[in-house]
């Protein structure tokens, strides 16, 4: 600890920090633009110019390290006229339009010139205007005039973003921030800019002239997009969801915020919302009232349980369902006598049911990610399906060097530097993780007969020395190996990797209530699981808060079990067109900003949040429906008069404990009985079929985000092409941009050819989760490609 | 003595009788009396009545919808929302002021950046439902075109002092 | 036009003629001084409002008609028209007859009431007996108002009211002793009679031959008593908006709120003509040469109306005990000692009243 002092004020402060930073301890506030606690230091605004004993010129604090027995004076008359001068130099070329700017009323230059700035200035001559950019759809580059060029995007963009889609060009006077080439931001940590950029030259787009900040309410809530649970202070005006920021927490999501996230408020008062219950009746659609719709869900339910048996009842729920809603559908569907309830739609491999000894997780706390030296991802989309912990591996990269290796199906860039990478195809990931896991086993010299059949690699060996090598480190898998038909084998490999190098053994997590799910039991401890209650199709479904067409593993299954089943009932926010056609009951469903419940994320952190706005029309929080509903049923212990009360009894039945700091028991990646680790031999595909790889693009994981109009416009929403290798096009006899018709399980979809070579041979990536391939099967299924 | 005096002057009812001379006094003084619609007392270029909303001499309308004038109304008479236009600038796409709220401040004359909200010295207007003293966009666009010539004179008088 | 008239009625009626046309004749008579009366009423409450309004510089009514001259008439007009409201748990009977007995007596006063020397109703002996005994029953008008409202205002207002009208009854009623004394008779007609003559009278200047000046004290007691006992401002406690909103007629409201209203202000009328009879010399002319007429009288009634409008416009209100104590402490008290004064004074030699 370092003695300074601050103002005639002593202060003990750590070795190693800046003079800004041992001021924010003492509490003293030091006036800033360039610096921000996330980003590098650049000491380019000289905004933080403070007075130093002993020195003759005021120096910038944000860069100065402390030394012992220094003395700041941040109010000396020389500290003050060279603020006063940096803030007359600042405002030389910003424009004086805060009445129409966005930024106005939460400025930091605002904010610092009423504070800091003097009333006068020298400059008389004509003001710099920089021309607007058109940065997308998520971020507003219109007025950069009112940049002041303190780089904290460019620095965010290379630091935070992992690929710098701002700079500086030009000089001096005539420098500007641009984005290169014309193109748009495309980061999908694009709307953390907003927050970065300290006046209003980058703002929101979709919150762009809708209101002000100083009308604007805050409430807190938890992100439902992600398995990490960010965060979120939502922000309304007159009961309505005008946008959503941050809310900083170190544990989870730090101050940052993906655009998923952040944009996904714009479905909210959509057209598509869905604000009445809705009936078909003889065919035809009508609205009606709420009693009225569970009058007849409940009498629908009760005759097909008396004329076709309880076990003709199923109910599958979607994983970001709150942890209050997926215990009340399942206590809901046990009174009914039915035992089939899921809230996993994409999973394929349940052979490791009843077998784990708790709810999967990441295996260590998110904020631990930073701190790792080596660490293996398998099977993951990372950046896309992760932006935020991609974002903490990144900082593990770049301030210790950590050595990332990915194993996975497709070779997108993650934006970090990786040590290792390998691409296989999905079906070939068991063998590449046995490899690695091989490789492993010999430099520790432990025999392991079951995998020596395995071929051994290259990288496999790079990989397992990287993980034996470092001190702290970690096996995580993601999405593609939690939702592979092998996911059971995945798992007791990675175990098995794990246990050798001594790493840690983890999941990403799929979304943001697994973890939660699993805690309830759900699907895990019940008869039929959400793959098999459509291989043997029931007679009554209940879906709650999902689209069947795109958030299950394999849509021609799931949607011709709903089209027979006598009756399905549909709760969900948005009227879901293809739902229309197999539906008999549309409940409209209260989003996330309107209802109250808790998400589990996948550290084990139960997160409760509150409603912030009112829901959209007659629509409910899915609690309040299933509880009246089960009420319709006359069931009993449904008597909750709050999803407070609702969240304690599930707990208590599930018997989870949850410490003060929210985090709950019972998470565990280890198996109570191992089956034995027996690889299959590979399997081998049919004459002219490939392997399909399917990602579910990242704006199109849930149904908020899939409405929400300008994640829709970014580029990453394009309509999905079939992409494949030159190899495999050559071995079709196609070329790139033929148009195709690709089949699966009996649908087809036409698409445009894309080459990639990034898609290993004998593989068509062809995105689920998507309109345009709704109509296709599996996953990670064979599929077919011809000419159209 | 001194009682001797009090005494007197109560028995003479001295202080009463100057307290009618004063009232007497009165009386006959000029009276102050405005007879209103006949007569009217004279308004200054700064009088605040009727708000109206501006229009530049191309007709383009000032405001730019910065809310200020909502921010700082003491009586929450303001409702804007705002949209940006398709030439992309910020515009209202609703400005109410509801008169029966307005307590004629002149504060949100005194924020607007732009002098797009102004008071105008009309004063005779009424309204025999609450609705009628809801002023629109239109209605305050239309009050500020029927204005003009009056508002323009009136801030040109007041810009010597801004 | 009598004859024809007395011919008529022989015609007609024959012997029972006479006594009926007494009847009539004194009907018209009362009508011939309530019309008027009334509308005098009615242009007092113009009056005062002009009145007030010129002491605060300002117009008062002037809207209605010519100078707002119109006015009285739209407020009666008004009154009128308006619902008279009978609060539920009020006393139906009571409530309705207190007006009527606060007003039936204001006008039964001006029976004995001369406006010159042969022009009165009923020119009796004891007529001063007679304004002091009926005077006194208004009261009963106030204190059933107050008490048939039902209300804690009300009810107060008329405790204060009676209180206040007994006590100032007292003081008025020593005033006019000293008067009794020095005219030696209870006729009004014969008061001014006595004020006619004098030291002064016989030297053209009569007005100081009238009772004001010998008896000057008396004469103030006896007017700012007759304030008190019409509850006028300042001593109007009774309907003292800031304390009891406005006293025993709180729960009137139409006519019968106007009924009170004329009753104050026929009794203000009264006070002034008493006023002026008794001590100003009725309509004896001020100086020798002018007649003598009803005019001198309404012009001095006038006078001391003013002063009661004067009044309002100057002070504000007593404290209810600060009332009593004048009334009791310093008017009795005073009026006493005057009357020994008086007494001792018609003893000496310089006795100016033979």
């Amino acid at each position: 600890m370092l003695e300074i002092e601050i103002n005639g004020k002593k202060a003990e402060v750590p070795e190693g920090s800046t003079v800004i930073e041992a001021a924010q301890l003492s509490g003293v506030y030091i006036p800033h633009f360039c610096y921000h606690k996330k980003l590098s230091i650049a000491a380019s605004c000289r905004m933080c110019l403070v007075e130093v004993e002993k020195s003759a010129r005021p120096l910038p604090a944000c860069a100065t390290p402390v030394t012992n027995g220094m003395k700041v004076f941040t109010h000396s008359a020389l500290a003050v006229k060279a603020q006063q001068s940096v803030m007359e130099f600042l405002l030389i070329n910003h424009p004086l339009d805060c009445p129409v700017c966005d930024q106005g009323g939460e400025c930091l230059l605002q904010d610092v010139a009423v504070g800091y700035g003097s009333a006068k200035s020298c400059f008389a001559e004509k003001k710099h205007v920089t021309k607007g950019k058109n940065a997308g759809s998520l971020i507003s580059m219109r007025e950069m005039s009112r940049c002041i060029h303190c780089t904290r995007c460019v620095r965010f963009g290379e630091e935070i973003a992992g690929i710098m889609e701002l700079g500086m060009a030009y000089r001096s006077a005539h420098s500007e921030i641009t984005t290169f080439l014309g193109r748009a931001i495309e980061s999908e940590l694009s709307g953390n800019l907003t927050d970065v950029c300290p006046v209003g030259a980058l703002t929101s787009k979709p919150f762009r002239y809708t209101a002000r900040s100083w009308e604007l309410t805050s409430h807190r809530s938890i992100s439902p997009h992600d398995s990490i649970g960010a965060n979120i202070t939502v922000q309304t005006r007159a009961g309505r969801v005008m946008r959503v920021l941050p809310h900083e927490n170190e544990a989870v999501n730090e101050c940052w915020l993906s655009d998923k996230d952040r944009f996904s408020y714009t479905a909210l008062h959509t057209e598509e919302r869905l604000t009445k219950p809705m009936l078909k009746q003889g065919g035809e659609w009508r609205e009606v009232s709420w009693n009225d719709a569970l009058d007849y869900v409940a009498h629908g339910l009760k005759d097909i349980a008396a004329s076709a048996g309880n076990d003709a009842l199923a109910a599958l729920a979607a994983p970001w369902a709150s942890v209050e809603e997926l215990y009340l559908l399942q206590k809901l569907m046990r009174g009914l006598g039915s035992d089939n309830v899921d809230c996993r739609p994409r999973r394929r491999d349940f052979s490791l049911d009843g077998k784990h000894a708790g709810a999967t997780w990441l295996g260590m706390k998110i904020a631990d990610l930073r701190h790792l030296e080596s660490v293996l991802v398998v099977g993951s989309f990372l950046h896309k399906d992760h932006p935020l912990l991609t974002q903490r591996l990144r900082h593990a990269v770049q301030k210790h060097h950590a050595e990332i290796n990915i194993l996975s199906v497709t070779d997108e860039d993650p934006k970090l530097a990786l040590h290792t990478r390998q691409t296989v195809r999905p079906s070939e990931l068991l063998y590449a993780l046995a490899a690695v896991v091989r490789e492993a086993a010999k430099i520790k010299g432990v025999s392991m007969p079951e995998l020596a059949s395995v071929p051994e690699n290259e990288s496999a060996r790079k990989i397992a020395t990287s993980l034996m090598n470092a001190g702290s480190k970690a096996v995580l898998l993601g999405h593609v190996a939690e939702q592979a038909d092998t996911a059971g084998l995945l798992h007791q490999l990675g175990l098995r990797l794990a246990e050798l190098t001594g790493a840690n053994f983890g999941f990403l997590g799929e979304a943001a209530n697994s973890v939660g799910g699993q805690l309830l039991g759900l699907g895990e401890k019940a008869k039929m699981n959400a793959h098999q209650m459509f291989a043997n199709p029931r007679q009554a479904y209940f879906l709650f808060g999902l689209e069947p067409e795109l958030d299950v593993a394999n849509p021609v299954k799931t949607v011709a079990a709903l089209k027979a089943a006598k009756m399905v009932v549909l709760a969900t926010p948005f009227k879901h067109a293809p739902a229309l056609q197999y539906a008999d009951a549309l409940l409209p469903l209260a989003a996330f900003t309107e209802t109250s419940g808790t998400y589990v994320n996948i550290e084990g952190c139960a997160q409760s949040f509150a409603g912030a706005a009112s829901p959209s029309g007659e629509s409910r929080p899915g609690w309040k429906i299933l509880r009246v509903l089960a009420n319709a049923l006359d069931l009993p212990g449904f008597a909750f008069e709050s999803s407070e009360e609702v969240l304690r009894e599930a707990w208590r039945e599930a018997g989870v404990k949850v410490d003060a700091e929210g985090y709950v028991s019972g998470l565990d990646n280890k198996l109570t009985h191992a089956p034995e680790l027996k690889l299959p031999s590979s399997a081998q595909l049919r004459e002219g079929e490939l392997e399909r790889i399917a990602d579910v693009p990242i704006y199109m994981t849930d149904p908020t985000v899939r409405r929400a109009a300008p994640l829709q416009e970014t580029p990453a929403s394009a309509s999905p092409k079939a992409r494949a290798s030159a190899a495999t096009l050559k071995k079709l006899g196609l070329a790139a941009e033929d148009a195709v018709v690709v089949r699966q399980d009996g649908g087809e979809a036409r698409l445009t050819l894309a080459l990639d070579e990034g898609v290993p041979e004998g593989c068509l990536r062809v995105a689920a989760g998507h309109p345009a391939t709704s109509a296709l099967g599996g996953m990670f299924a064979p599929i077919s490609v011809e000419r159209a | 003595m001194r009682a001797l005096k009090h005494f007197i002057r109560s028995f003479t009812l001295w202080e009463l009788l100057q307290g009618l001379a004063v009232t007497g006094r009165y009386f006959f003084t000029r009276k102050v009396t405005v007879r209103y619609p006949e007569e009217k007392t004279p308004q200054g270029f700064r009088f605040r009545g009727l708000h109206a909303l501006r229009r530049y001499p191309d007709g383009e309308e000032r405001c730019i919808a910065c809310k200020l004038c909502e921010a700082v109304c003491p009586t929450k008479a303001i409702t804007i929302e705002l949209a940006e236009r398709d030439d992309g600038s910020r515009r209202t796409t609703r400005y109410d002021i509801d008169l029966g709220k307005c307590v004629f401040c002149g504060f949100c004359e005194e924020a607007c950046p732009v002098e797009a909200i102004v008071e105008t010295r009309v004063l005779e207007y009424c309204g025999r439902t609450r609705s009628d003293l809801y002023y629109s966009k239109e209605k305050l666009l239309a009050n500020g075109e029927r204005h003009a010539a009056t508002i323009d004179a009136d801030k040109a008088l007041d810009a010597k002092y801004r | 036009m009598e004859e024809m008239i007395a011919q008529f009625g022989n015609q007609w009626f024959g012997a029972a003629w006479p006594s009926l046309w007494l009847v009539i004749w004194t009907l018209i008579k009362i009508i011939a001084i309530v019309a008027p009366l009334l509308l005098s009423v009615a242009y007092l409450t113009y009056a005062e409002r002009k009145v007030l309004g010129y002491m605060h510089s300002r117009l008062g009514p002037n809207r209605v008609g010519p100078w707002g001259l119109v006015q009285p008439i739209a407020d009666g007009l008004k009154l009128l028209l308006k619902e008279i409201i009978c609060p539920s748990w009020a006393n139906r009977r009571l409530y309705f007859i207190a007006p009527t007995l606060a007003f039936a007596p204001a006008l039964a006063v001006w029976a004995v009431v001369p406006f010159s020397d042969a022009l009165v109703l009923a020119n009796i002996d004891a007529s001063l007996l007679y304004v002091l005994a009926i005077g006194s029953m208004s009261v009963y008008g106030v204190v059933l108002a107050g008490w048939a409202s039902n209300s804690k205002y009300a009810f107060l207002g008329s405790m204060r009211a009676a209180a206040q009208i007994v006590s100032y009854e007292i003081a008025m009623g020593f005033a006019l002793v000293a008067v009794l004394m020095v005219s030696g008779s209870l006729n009004l007609t014969e008061i001014v009679h006595m004020q006619q003559k004098g030291w002064f009278a016989e030297r053209g200047l009569s007005f100081l031959s009238w009772n004001w000046l010998p008896l000057l004290p008396l004469f103030v007691v006896y007017f700012i008593s007759g304030v008190a006992e019409t509850n006028r401002a300042p001593f109007d406690v009774a309907e003292g908006e800031s304390e009891i909103v406005a006293g025993f007629h709180i729960d009137y409201s139409g006519m019968a709120f106007a009924i009170f209203f004329l009753a104050e202000y026929t009794e203000m009328i009264l006070v002034a003509v008493l006023t002026s009879l008794i001590f100003l010399g009725g309509w004896d002319a001020p100086f020798a040469g002018l007649p003598d007429s009803a005019w001198w009288l309404i012009g001095k009634a006038c006078l001391m109306l003013f002063f009661f409008l004067w009044f309002r416009a100057s002070f504000p209100r007593y404290r209810y005990d600060h009332i009593m104590r004048l009334g009791w402490k310093v008017f009795i008290p005073l009026t006493v000692v005057w009357i020994f004064v008086v007494g001792i004074w018609m003893l000496t030699p310089w006795n100016i009243w033979k």
